[in-house]
């Protein structure tokens, strides 16, 4: 699988990177929105991993613009965050029924085994 | 440092530790998923956080302790930025960002608190160098310099990334502990590391100022230099 890594942390972005590669996904990693749509344009991916809270943007108006276009409309997203689910159940609904969010997961608790189990199947996980 | 002053930082603080607590987990865990992993790393990633908290320790002793009870010691200013340098090394590598120093000139010595500045500079180091690779930064440099400016001398950080503004900075420091990324152009975190900094340099009477230096962009404190030392 083709996967887009929006991760602000390099560190960090790097320690998902190796995990999801040893697992055979093919992995680009962009540290900021703007990398990832040019990403998106050049490696045609399969699915995006996405962090919510980036430099400059939040990830909501990231999904906007990356859903703007019509290539990238259905392709499937998982959000991998710092922000708790409580506080955006409000947003839940937007960002599964109108921009697409496969799954969500809370990066403190999500586990690097928990995330390659949720890239393989793309079941979503609800916050 | 009023008290509420002091939990929205440490609110910003508990935010930011979680990155190198998330690093250190994931790391340890790719270990066991069989993958080789730089146990130096891990050890910078923890001195890092540890130096952190001691930072904010500090700046919040310096505030309660008040401005009278400030030990003030002559300080060479490239010292400092020497000193700041080597502790920010370890991790600068780990995110791919190139250390500077730009401490030419001979500034004489300054009368602060070196341990409360050192401490400062290093904080903020260490949020810029997390924040450089997802700005629009072209060269992945901090540069740590010194120069004389008509208010003082002017001890900072620097980078050229356009985005740390007087406004950023401002707007920053009014959302701290109340949002998850008051400096939301310049960090994808809380930021802590640039309100510890800010935090000390007020307990020492000081200000985290924007600045700027060699055409690029910088967060720095300014010192006054003191005539009669420099006959010392």
């Amino acid at each position: 699988m083709k996967i887009i890594l929006l991760e602000p942390d390099k560190v960090l972005a790097d320690t998902y990177r190796q995990a999801l590669m040893q697992a055979g996904h093919k992995v680009v990693m962009c540290a900021s929105a703007q990398a990832a749509i040019f990403a998106a344009d050049e490696l045609k991916p399969d699915l995006v991993i996405m962090e919510l809270q980036l430099t400059g943007h939040s990830g909501i108006e990231f999904l906007y613009e990356f859903r703007s276009y019509d290539d990238w409309a259905t392709l499937p997203v998982l959000v991998l965050t710092n922000v708790p689910a409580g506080e955006f159940t409000g947003s839940w609904d937007l960002l599964r029924d109108q921009l697409g969010v496969s799954g969500y997961h809370y990066k403190p608790i999500t586990t690097l085994r928990t995330l390659l189990r949720s890239v393989n199947t793309l079941a979503p996980v609800h916050p | 440092m009023a008290h509420v002053e002091s939990q929205q930082l440490l609110l910003g603080l508990a935010e930011q530790l979680k990155l190198p607590l998330l690093q250190i987990a994931r790391r340890a865990e790719l270990s066991s998923l069989g993958q080789e992993v730089d146990l130096g790393a891990i050890q910078s990633t923890a001195d890092a956080a540890l130096r952190l908290i001691d930072s904010y320790v500090l700046g919040v002793r310096l505030a309660e302790s008040g401005q009278e009870s400030l030990v003030l010691e002559p300080v060479a200013v490239s010292s400092v930025l020497y000193d700041t340098a080597q502790q920010l090394d370890s991790v600068a590598k780990f995110y791919g960002v190139h250390l500077e120093l730009s401490i030419g000139g001979k500034y004489g010595p300054v009368l602060t608190n070196r341990q409360g500045l050192q401490a400062a500079l290093t904080s903020l180091g260490m949020a810029l160098i997390e924040a450089l690779p997802a700005l629009d930064s072209k060269h992945l440099t901090l540069q740590l310099g010194a120069h004389r400016s008509r208010y003082g001398i002017v001890a900072g950080l620097y980078s050229d990334t356009q985005t740390l503004t007087k406004e950023t900075l401002r707007r920053g420091n009014a959302l701290v502990g109340k949002s998850r990324q008051p400096l939301v152009g310049v960090s994808h975190s809380s930021g802590a590391g640039v309100f510890v900094a800010d935090a000390i340099l007020q307990a020492m009477n000081l200000r985290l100022q924007t600045t700027r230096h060699n055409r690029l962009y910088g967060l720095g404190a300014v010192l006054q230099s003191n005539n009669q030392l420099q006959l010392v």
